[in-house]
């Protein structure tokens, strides 16, 4: 299974689900990283943690340890 | 006769949405500031008029999503359901939508329209995303949406009327709750759940609406499951357990609002779309790619912290000062115009009253600089690239990236530090960094470090390094060592954040706007007087008169009786050197002599002391001395061929008034020092000596620890009264060190040894003495139950530390 936290910076993939503790699957599921959903790694922070992807048409910052409850494909 | 037509207007939408601006510019400077029980954030309420009606604007701070998961996020859905005390309840609701990122802000407005207000849409950022190649079709929204949807540019102040025209349209009519199609099993149990609730509005003390009821089903947590599971008890839990099991059908059901509202969302935004985003480089982009990148940005954001750090630490500096001097110099002149018999009243306007408003006004530099740093980052969009690129640093304490700056302008001063904090969102994670911030060693220390440093630790090296240095750098670390465990335990315990901080939108960059800064620093400079002012103020009265009364009066009798005597003495001295030079001593030869001559002495001190203030280097100096002091021997001579016979008696007079005075100081500072001894506070030191003794100190530093409460650096001043030496001393005082190494216990031996003397130190790393610092704590957190908790923990490990500092350095032969 490939997370997002798994993706290269640069790389495009689609949403495939969320697995999370309850809060935390809201907050990301609102922030528009729900099944279907196209993003793409824009880079990693310089001390490798955390990540800035584009979501939905906007820049999103979360942690690898987030990411890594997120299922993607990439495309 | 027409009736004012009053109305509220709830404002809401996501973050970096040009939300403030649009309620700026809707509401002008009529804005007040509302705090809310209970939770740190607070809105601000402005008032519109749209012809004959007034309209009262609630600024809500802006969110994602009004799910509840925190008594901040909960303030949303209350205040649109009027159940804020002293806040209106709103009869319409205005959303602010980034075209942008049109999708993620409509989730919000969704949530937002289930509540059935009268609402109009303003769109912002059109120019933002037509940079990158979209274009929203406004009206096509509108359809989309069942309400009005107005372009607006607020900075341009563009699309306003259009937008006030139909905000006074919607208020006079109905509005339409928006139904989201979840599914019907989802949708029945939501009504099923509110019916629930709804039964248990008598003791809920108010009737639930329906998209309360959806919050509960989803969320499962928060302020207001808790108040349902404590009226409803285990009947309420059993059914809504079984609702929720029916609504979910084996899914999530976070899963199942999010898919619901995005699919909604989806097909209105497909009609209302017209052009996508190109993917196009946009400026945004290129500046992002220079900010975060590895090495580049690295380097900026190391260089933007040090000068934030060098601008409150040093550059405030100068306008302290002189804050100081010139509120001192006031003060000077009011008591100077009040009689000299009316002592007391001398003393609390100048040492309580001027002096409290010293204590409050002293902070605005660090403060307005730190705000004025904070509010162009913020604004520009950079806040949340620094935190993306502090984030790994502090995620291991369980803090974010947003902590940084606050805690790393705690080192300059806890107050603007613990104000700064409000760039936090995550409420736990805020709450930490208040908490840690006053662990920084700030600037008000260093006069504490420095005084007993110079007077007890040896100049000694030690390998390459000076000890009088590594004693300094390790009172720096002492804070920072206490502050990672505190900030571990917690994160892991009862501030543990139910979510993950850190999923945090990168905001496009945008032009500071001087107008929006300027009102950022008046706001925080403002509120830092009004609300956290007044407690300080109080204080600084308070621990003014426990140091001032009981005056007892023998003490005060038997020294002016002592220098009524010093008087008479002298003056027969003055009469006698005139007489035996053949003088009366009201000779107009002689007191012009006198004259001069005080007025050559007190020249030649100045600019002696201006040397040895200037001149640093110790062979310069004596050079510059021997210098000022063949001028002054030639000036004496010049004096002496000008006054002749009136000459010696006078050098003589002279010499003799200086000792004279000197005496009359030694006997005041011996009154005063003897009557801090026997008022309030000094009893206080007396009663807490068997408590302070452990850590090496006798009842005078226990009395000067407690006099500090107000600031840690008035240890400096009540030790110089208490020994003696008028409470004008600082840490640089040659005469305030001298009389610390050689004051004495009860005992005969020396009060203070390098092991008090650290003791002393590390109980002023730790302690909460500040007391600013807590009634900012107090201010921000909207409850005394933080600054009481900071206090409590502060003091006991200041305690603690001390303790064991002086027990194993005497051990040591400290």
């Amino acid at each position: 299974m490939t997370t997002l936290a798994d993706l290269p910076a640069g790389a495009s993939a689609t949403v495939r689900g969320v697995t999370a503790e309850p809060s935390l699957e809201q907050r990301i599921l609102e922030m528009g990283l729900l099944p279907g959903v196209q993003v793409k790694v824009l880079r990693f922070a310089p001390l490798g943690d955390p990540m800035e992807i584009r979501v939905m048409g906007y820049s999103l910052s979360l942690r690898r340890s987030e990411a890594a409850c997120i299922e993607v494909e990439a495309v | 006769m027409t009736r004012p037509d009053k109305h509220t207007v709830a404002l809401l939408g996501n973050p970096n949405t040009g939300k403030s601006t649009l309620f700026t510019a809707l509401t002008g400077t009529r804005q007040k500031v509302a705090n809310f029980p209970g939770v740190t954030v607070e809105a601000k309420l402005g008032t519109l008029t749209l012809d004959d009606a007034e309209v009262t604007v609630i600024d809500l701070p802006g969110t994602y999503s009004l799910a509840a998961r925190s008594p901040d996020e909960r303030i949303a859905t209350e205040a649109l359901l009027g159940r804020i005390p002293g806040t209106p309840r709103p009869d319409g609701v205005l959303i602010v939508l980034d075209a942008s990122s049109l999708e993620r802000n409509l989730y919000l407005a969704t949530q937002v329209l289930e509540f059935g207000l009268p609402a109009v849409v303003a769109l912002t950022m059109v120019d933002v995303a037509k940079d990158r190649g979209i274009t929203v079709d406004a009206h096509a929204l509108s359809r989309q949406l069942g309400v009005p949807v107005v372009p607006v540019n607020a900075p341009e102040k563009q699309g306003l009327s259009d937008l006030r025209a139909e905000l006074h349209r919607a208020l006079h009519h109905p509005g339409q709750a928006l139904a989201v199609p979840f599914g019907d099993e989802f949708d029945e149990a939501v009504t099923d759940l509110h019916d629930v609730v709804c039964d248990l509005s008598v003791k809920l003390g108010f009737k639930p609406a329906r998209p309360e009821a959806l919050r509960l089903l989803v969320d499962g947590a928060g302020p207001f499951y808790d108040e349902c599971e404590q009226v409803g008890g285990q009947a309420f839990l059993d059914e809504f357990n079984k609702l929720r099991q029916r609504a979910s059908g084996g899914r999530s059901l976070s899963m199942i609002e999010a898919q619901g509202r995005y699919g909604l969302i989806g097909r209105w935004v497909k009609e209302a779309r017209k052009s996508e985003d190109d993917g196009r480089r946009t400026k945004t982009d290129r500046v992002d790619a220079l900010l975060t990148h590895k090495v580049w940005g690295t380097l900026i954001f190391v260089a933007l912290m040090l000068l934030v750090f060098q601008s409150i630490y040093s550059w405030a500096g100068p306008l302290m000062d002189g804050i100081e001097l010139g509120i001192g110099w006031l003060g000077a002149q009011v008591v100077n115009a009040i009689p000299e018999e009316m002592e007391t009243l001398r003393s609390l306007l100048a040492d309580g009253v001027f002096g409290g408003v010293a204590g409050v006004l002293v902070f605005l530099p660090q403060i307005l600089i730190l705000f004025l740093f904070i509010a162009i980052l913020e604004d520009l969009g950079y806040m949340s690239r620094a935190a993306f690129l502090m984030d790994r640093l502090m995620a291991p304490l369980g803090l974010s990236g947003r902590s940084f700056i606050p805690l790393l302008s705690a080192f300059a001063c806890a107050i603007p530090g613990i104000m700064g904090t409000r760039v936090i969102e995550d409420r736990n994670t805020r709450l930490t960094t208040i908490f840690l911030a006053p662990f920084m060693s700030c600037s008000a220390r260093l006069p504490v470090y420095t005084l007993f440093i110079a007077a007890f630790v040896p100049d000694d090296g030690v390998g390459p390094f000076n000890l009088q240095g590594l004693v300094l750098f390790a009172m720096y670390w002492v804070g920072v060592l206490f502050a990672i465990p505190t900030a571990l335990v917690l994160k892991r315990g009862i501030l543990k954040s139910k979510i993950t901080p850190f999923l945090m939108e990168l905001p496009s960059y945008k032009m500071p706007r001087p107008g929006a800064v300027a009102r950022v620093l008046l706001e925080r400079g403002g509120s830092f007087i009004k609300r956290a002012g007044t407690i300080i103020f109080a204080v600084s009265i308070i621990v003014w008169a426990l140091a001032y009364f009981p005056r007892d009066s023998q003490v005060i009798e038997k020294h002016d009786a002592a220098t009524q005597a010093l008087n008479e003495r002298h003056a027969a001295k003055v009469a006698m050197i005139a007489k035996s030079g053949g003088f009366t001593d009201d000779d107009p030869a002689l007191v012009a002599a006198i004259a001069d001559m005080e007025e050559l002495a007190a020249v030649h001190e100045e600019s002696v002391a201006t040397a040895k203030d200037e001149i640093d280097d110790a062979i310069e100096l004596e050079a510059a001395l021997a210098e000022r002091s063949e001028a002054f021997t030639a000036a004496l001579l010049e004096l002496k061929r000008r006054h002749g016979g009136a000459f010696e008696p006078a050098q003589e007079i002279h010499t003799s008034r200086a000792e004279h005075e000197e005496a009359v100081a030694g006997i005041e500072n011996a009154k005063a020092g003897e009557l801090l001894a026997g008022s309030f506070l000094g009893r206080a030191g007396h009663a807490i000596e068997p408590a302070v003794r452990p850590l090496g100190w006798d009842w005078r530093i226990g009395m000067a620890a407690i006099a500090s409460f107000p600031a840690r650096e008035v240890i400096i001043a009540t030790l110089g009264t208490i020994f003696n030496l008028g409470g004008e001393q600082d840490e640089e005082s040659e005469g305030l060190r001298g009389v610390l190494r050689n004051a004495k216990d009860e005992h005969g031996n020396p009060l203070f040894t390098l092991a008090t003397a650290l003791s002393v130190m590390v109980f002023f790393a730790l302690c909460a003495q500040c007391a600013a610092t807590l009634a900012v704590i107090r201010r921000e957190t909207n409850s005394w139950k933080w600054p009481a908790a900071s206090f409590v923990y502060m003091t006991t490990l200041a305690y603690i530390g001390a303790l064991v500092t002086y027990q194993v350095a005497s051990a040591l032969g400290a």
